[in-house]
């Protein structure tokens, strides 16, 4: 499928890449681009690039605020100490870190020194925390239920030990922060994924609905099949049916599993600040190691919202660290501890009471159509194999 | 529009000083604030804690007219709140791995303080940086100005969303292949433009490259993930580890027990590390232990991954790997294979559905069959199904929900917090 031939007043984008990739890399990046050879570990947060040119490279990890915001004031202090002990550049990473590139060890601790003066945190790498991602939640969001950032400033000021490393973790530990099951702070995928859950249907205010099914007379015509609303809904759940002359949509709760596609695309779609909670999900994982890449398994499917400080959620994370910390071996993730002492013994060692028997709640339409939700953790250990 | 909560709204004085309690609980504690920093900004801040008092979103939709069809988005304070406010902002393409000299950045930063609230977004979801605007008429002259200095606006809507790379060759050892060349060039396909510039799919289509196994642009959850691997065993330097072995940086022990696929064996006596190539599963643990004796191995290639994604129809998928592209791949080779793809997707999808969603109910077999993926890939393999999960989200009963409140009191007393 191409695209459709630009019109009239159609804007030719300007990418950054029409000014080609070397204008962008700072120059020691550009002389040993792809020279890169050895790196090595300065205490936490620092780390030291070697070229085949002999030439070094010191890169210095602050950690970004929730939701990656920082004011253009920030911004220019982090700009005027990259000038003055710096090579004269910043990187952000994609887990929106900042750091600090510059050439000698002296310079990246007077660079820690500084930025920690402006109240920023230097950590991560090896075995610490190496971040924590909010989605934007409440700053922009219509859409999420929970504030996602908020919670990720109160779990960051217990973790905080974790990410410089004052108290080492047994492997590498990222946490995601999401405000809804979209999961936009980066997944499920991850050692911890927090997300905000509805925890009720949802409720359905008919003066909005009309802006997103069509016109009675055309509803009238057409089948139910093919109504958007209708076809968003990965479980039959929503249905149109006839008042009168009218047509609303009806929601079949028994079959909604609070995925929060219809509220994608329609505001009518509502809920109560009560029943809205936090799900927790452990064990994923993107990268190779291990056991190999993998969504995380619900662990905790609601706990109770209390901003600002969310007291309970942030205790039972710090649980669940605590428990891998003390149990794991040496390069264990999360998922690897899990994987080696099993589901039963890591739940007996939280406390916690059950485990969420999902299977057994599943809508009759998902499971005999399709399994919803896919793990793959059985899948990549077959293929890693091929690859 | 959503409702006022039951439980009802504070009038708006008594609102806005809640709010602020509620904004200085969270500039506390030694974890960087999103609150401080938005303080110095023109963000409507009291919005933002209104919505956190009442429990619900503060923002309902809105939008912008500009010449641009992705990348422009404004949000609307909800009536009910009492308060008005307005939050406009723009979503920019991103420099090539993330690299912000500081003359450009400040030039940036500039046109921020001067058209914007002066807050920025470093990096988004996307991988785009997100530049929040105090009019709605700005928008144009926000992204002229971007334009003058070598970005713009974009990546929003049904489109390819922006393109997301790790750092590569520029800034790290491990890179199988030159992942920012590859994004330049498919940044420069008129193909790829078409696509991020107008909405055209049934859904978002989200390219994402990896230098690596250990996946730091997250190409196991792209809709078109490229990770850089190689074929057999890792590269052993024997004598620079053996030299590293006897100063005691690295323990030959250690390698074999860390090694998830007992690929890896240490000979004593001749102080000779073997990995079996059959075995090995690239887990990249040996390499990040005794790196650079261990390196990626000679032998390069691109593992292409399709279909992740987190907001799909039937949930949240991890991708499936379908064959090797060579390293040194063209851009245009690679645009191609993504025609394919969108011709299959466009044909079988219902609309806000991924690529995913369609090899569900197509089969994977029956994709890569019908997408011709075989003209563009190497060494496919003979496997490709994956084992079903289950339902993370559903709804619970409030007994259910009262097991878990209990747990957190329990552990909330116990930890102290």
């Amino acid at each position: 499928m191409s695209a459709p031939p630009a019109g009239r007043g159609a804007i030719e984008l300007v990418f950054p890449a029409h000014k080609g990739l070397e204008y962008w890399l700072p120059d020691v990046i550009r002389r040993n681009y792809g020279k890169w050879k050895e790196r090595r570990f300065h205490g936490y947060g620092i780390i030291e690039h070697i070229s085949e040119t002999g030439e070094r490279v010191f890169t210095i990890k602050v950690s970004g605020t929730p939701n990656a915001r920082f004011s253009a004031d920030t911004l220019l202090k982090f700009c005027d100490i990259a000038d003055k002990y710096g090579i004269g550049a910043l990187r952000i990473t994609t887990a929106a870190n900042v750091e600090f590139i510059t050439d000698s060890l002296d310079k990246a601790l007077k660079i820690k020194e500084e930025v920690e003066k402006l109240g920023f945190l230097v950590g991560g790498w090896r075995n610490t925390l190496w971040g924590i991602n909010a989605c934007t939640a409440f700053l922009t969001c219509q859409i999420g239920v929970t504030d996602a950032v908020s919670l990720a400033k109160a779990i960051g000021d217990q973790l905080k030990p974790y990410f410089t490393g004052e108290i080492p973790l047994p492997a590498k530990l990222r946490v995601f922060v999401s405000g809804c099951p979209n999961a936009c702070a980066g997944g499920t995928a991850m050692d911890i994924s927090i997300i905000g859950v509805w925890g009720a249907a949802p409720i359905i205010r008919e003066d909005i609905l009309p802006v997103c099914i069509p016109p009675p007379k055309a509803l009238a015509r057409i089948p139910e099949s093919k109504v958007f609303m209708v076809q968003v809904c990965p479980v039959g759940a929503l249905r149109v049916k006839r008042v009168g002359e009218k047509f609303t949509l009806e929601l079949i709760e028994a079959r909604c599993i609070n995925c929060v596609r219809c509220k994608d695309n329609c505001d009518a779609f509502d809920y109560e600040p009560e029943e809205v909670g936090w799900g927790i999900i452990v064990g994923g994982r993107l990268s190779n190691t291990g056991s190999g890449p993998r969504v995380g398994r619900m662990l905790i499917p609601w706990l109770p919202s209390n901003p600002p400080r969310y007291p309970e959620v942030v205790a039972v994370v710090k649980k669940i660290v605590e428990v891998w910390r003390q149990n794991a071996r040496p390069g264990e993730r999360i998922g690897d501890l899990i994987d080696r002492i099993s589901w039963a013994r890591f739940t007996e060692l939280l406390g916690l009471p059950r485990l969420p028997a999902d299977y057994m709640y599943m809508p009759e339409h998902a499971r005999t159509f399709m399994a919803y939700r896919w793990r793959g953790e059985w899948v990549w250990r077959r293929v890693r194999d091929a690859i | 529009m959503a409702y006022p909560p039951k439980r009802g709204v504070p009038p708006p004085d008594k609102l806005k000083e809640l709010a602020e309690q509620y904004l200085k609980e969270l500039e506390k504690g030694p974890w960087p604030s999103h609150v401080t920093e938005l303080r110095k900004t023109g963000y409507p801040l009291h919005v933002y804690g209104a919505g956190l008092v009442v429990g619900k979103s503060p923002w309902a939709p809105s939008a912008v007219r500009t010449r641009y069809l992705t990348g422009t988005m404004a949000r609307i304070a909800r009536p009910w709140l009492g308060l008005p406010g307005e939050e406009i902002h723009l979503r920019v393409f991103h420099t090539p791995g993330r690299f912000l000299k500081t003359d450009w950045f400040r030039k940036l930063l500039d046109a921020i303080r001067e058209y914007a609230i002066g807050l920025l977004e470093v990096v988004g979801q996307t991988g785009n940086m997100i530049i929040n605007i105090t009019k709605k008429e700005y928008a144009e002259v926000v992204a002229d100005k971007l334009r003058e200095l070598g970005t713009d606006v974009g990546g929003s809507a049904d489109a390819i969303r922006a393109l997301a790379a790790c750092v590569g060759p520029a800034l790290c050892e491990f890179a199988c292949y030159d992942t920012l060349k590859l994004w330049c060039d498919l940044h420069l396909d008129p193909r790829v433009h078409e696509n991020i510039r107008a909405p055209n799919f049934h859904y978002k289509f989200k390219p994402k490259l990896s230098g690596c196994p250990f996946d730091c642009a997250r190409a196991n959850r792209g809709d078109l993930g490229l990770l850089g691997t190689w074929k057999g065993a890792p590269e052993v330097d024997q004598e620079l580890l053996r030299e590293k072995v006897k100063r005691g940086e690295v323990d030959p022990r250690e390698l074999e027990r860390g090694c998830v696929s007992g690929a890896i064996s240490w000979d004593p006596v001749r102080q000779e590390l073997r990995i079996n190539e059959k075995r090995c599963v690239k887990c990249m643990e040996c390499i990040r232990l005794a790196h650079p004796a261990i390196k990626p191995g000679r032998e390069k290639r691109i593992a292409v991954l399709l279909g992740g994604n987190n907001k799909g129809y039937y949930g949240v998928k991890l991708g499936w790997f379908v064959g090797y592209l060579p390293p040194d791949v063209s851009a245009k080779r690679v645009v191609d294979m993504m025609e394919k793809i969108w011709e299959v997707w466009d044909k079988y999808g219902m609309p806000k559905q991924r690529i995913a969603d369609v090899i569900i109910y197509l089969g994977i077999q029956r994709f890569v069959k019908e997408a011709e993926l075989d003209k563009f890939l190497i060494e496919m393999p003979a496997f490709y199904e994956k084992m079903p999960d289950d339902v993370p989200y559903r709804i619970l009963p409030p007994e259910e929900r009262q097991v878990y409140a209990e747990y957190a009191k329990k552990v909330k007393q116990e930890l102290g917090i």
